[in-house]
């Protein structure tokens, strides 16, 4: 599915200047696959979910990241939506004035315009977003907002993941999308995710918690620090994670932080 | 209550006027001070006391090549009187439109007016518009600014019956080598009164806008409540705004703000909306559009509101298409 390979990326900062953020990146998730990333602040989670959908500000140093044989990296972000590549932001931003229909439709019609196929029509449209906001406790209310204007935390990242489920991508990074939800929310969002794993759609969810992983069982865990990945171990890893902190890894690896 | 005229022998110049971006006698040219003055074609809308109408009062006001145009628009409406009108610009050639607008609003007098300047591109428009309102009155004025080469839009207003509403309201969609002044004193007099302005202007190639408003709290005025706000979206390089918000408060007890804002379209949201598919140019007309439309909806009417967003959205389309 998703193959990174020795990936190196940098921030263009404002006076000009380059800082490396992504340092040797390595990562290869099967189609069907649940991975979690887990790591310190600062590690460069974000920065790597940002690079691989698309963001401008960051360069590519070296490295290549490979999509059921696309080369990603050559495209621009609609470009990779269409690709299937979906990010769940971990800051989802407010768009005042674009109310959340006309945002949804948009995006579904813009995904299959460039699959090549016909615009949904207005009762496929409303059935489709109906049926699966109503899945994730999305209320009319919201629905008659602006994108994310007056969401709660939790709203909104139950609108990522309501997104997530409209244009069923084939590869979706959850960038903390735990953080800011109470247990109730973290059940349905859970649910959210657990209903898209077909053994097909892989996954690449980025969480400091591990409550989350109890309800969205991980393959592989991975612990990130300083731009790469220093420890990929199965499910338990979180757990250990969890008990010792990661004080105990980050010594033990040369180049440490 | 004579109207303020701007004759051609007395334009300001550079050195009367306060604000120096705009040089009338220069902007206007040889050709455009040569132009034949036409007699002054005049419209009053006049309602009585307490009359209500249903439907709007049309205005059209058409430029002609080589003529000095000099309309004048008189809209009175005595006391609890309610009215709409809806006054179109348009026009072909080279002219100058030099209109002078008087409004009288009685007390309790409701006035909805829409102002949709599309004049010719090498059209210059000049507007003086005084506004007098009186106890308990309101207005709701809403102002389109897209065509001509050069356009002075300078709106007065005193406040002079307390509890009076008045809200002042724009969209300047400029590209070219146009140029826009808005010019706002909103003078409040007396006490209670409310004022809003809100103006969002886009502006592309080498356009330059201009704002300039001025809240002015006269020490009756207590509990005067005045906001303000301006914002630009450029969409290139060489457009410029310059903007200058100022309150004057001689009263106490008042609430009164400002805030403007000049850039590029914000690169998050518009990152947003492409990692969901869409292209650029459609993430950028979603975008920009619910940024005017804001505005826009200010409108109390539907049918017009949705007349100027089809208005804005083709200019709109038109621009980013070229990108
Ligand atoms: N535009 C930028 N300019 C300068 N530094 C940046 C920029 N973007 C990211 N960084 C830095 O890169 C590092 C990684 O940031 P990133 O947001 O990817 O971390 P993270 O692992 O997601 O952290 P968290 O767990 O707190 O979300 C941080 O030190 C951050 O300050
Ligand atoms: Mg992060």
């Amino acid at each position: 599915m998703i193959k990174i390979n020795n990936l190196h990326a940098s921030v263009e900062i404002a006076d000009g200047t380059k800082k490396e953020i992504i340092k040797g990146f390595n990562l290869e998730i099967k189609p069907g696959e649940v991975h979690a990333i887990m790591g310190p602040n600062g590690a460069g989670k974000s920065t790597l979910s940002y690079v691989l959908s698309g963001r401008d500000g960051y360069k590519v140093t070296s490295g290549s990241v490979d999509v059921d044989g696309i080369d990603l990296l050559a495209l621009n972000p609609e470009e990779r939506a269409a690709v299937g590549v979906f990010l769940a932001f971990q800051y989802p931003v407010e768009i005042p004035g674009v109310n959340m229909n006309v945002f949804l439709k948009a995006a579904v019609n813009a995904v299959r315009k460039q699959h090549g196929e016909e615009e949904l029509d207005a009762l496929g449209m409303l059935k489709l977003i109906k049926g699966k906001s109503r899945e994730l406790g999305i209320t009319d209310d919201m629905m008659s907002r602006a994108v994310n204007v007056g969401f709660s935390g939790g709203e909104k990242k139950r609108n990522e993941i309501l997104q997530m489920a409209i244009l069923e991508p084939k590869f979706c990074i959850l960038d903390e999308t735990d953080s800011g939800l109470d247990i109730d929310a973290m059940k349905v969002v859970a649910e959210g995710v657990n209903k898209l794993r077909d053994g097909e759609r892989s996954f690449l969810v980025i969480t400091h918690y591990q409550r989350l992983l109890d309800y969205i069982k991980p393959d592989v865990v991975h612990i990130m620090a300083d731009g790469k990945i220093i420890k990929t171990g199965d499910a338990g890893l979180a757990l250990e994670l969890e008990e010792k902190g990661y004080g105990e890894f980050l010594g033990g690896e040369e180049g440490a932080v | 209550m004579s109207l303020r005229v701007l004759d051609r022998n007395a334009l300001p110049t550079p050195k009367q006027e306060q604000w120096k971006y705009t040089n009338l006698q220069k902007a206007l040219g040889e050709d455009l001070l040569k132009v034949r003055p036409q007699a002054p074609e005049q419209i009053l809308v006049h309602k009585l006391a307490g009359e209500v109408s249903s439907e709007p009062d049309m205005v059209v006001w058409k430029g002609e090549n080589g003529i000095h145009h000099q309309p004048r628009l008189k809209i009175l409406l005595e006391d609890k009187a309610q009215a709409t009108v809806i006054e179109h610009h348009q026009g072909a050639g080279s002219y100058w439109k030099n209109m002078g607008t008087e409004i009288l609003l009685g007390a309790g007098a409701q006035l909805n007016y829409i102002r949709i300047q599309n004049e010719s591109i090498d059209a210059v428009h000049t507007d003086m518009v005084h506004i007098d309102m009186n106890r308990d009155a309101r207005l709701n004025f809403f102002s389109l600014n897209l065509g001509g080469k050069l356009m002075r839009h300078d709106v007065h207003t005193v406040i002079n019956g307390s509890g009076a509403q008045c809200q002042l309201n724009g969209v300047n969609l400029l590209r070219g080598s146009q140029h826009c002044d808005t010019t706002i004193l909103m003078e409040h007099v007396a006490p209670n009164s409310v004022s809003r302005q809100f103006y969002r202007s886009i502006l592309d190639d080498s356009a330059h806008g201009v704002f300039q408003g001025k809240v002015h709290v006269h020490k009756e005025a207590k509990k005067t409540d005045g906001y303000q706000l301006a914002n630009t979206i450029l969409l290139s390089q060489g457009a410029r705004m310059n903007t200058k918000p100022e309150l004057e408060i001689y009263a106490d007890d008042v609430k009164c703000s400002h805030g403007t804002t000049t850039g590029a379209l914000d690169e998050e949201p518009l990152f947003y909306l492409r990692s969901r598919g869409l292209s650029e140019a459609q993430a950028r007309l979603l975008l920009i559009q619910a940024f005017v439309d804001e505005v826009i909806d200010k409108i109390n009417d539907e049918t017009q509101s949705g007349q100027i967003k089809d208005l804005a959205e083709k200019w709109l389309k038109t621009q980013l298409e070229q990108k």
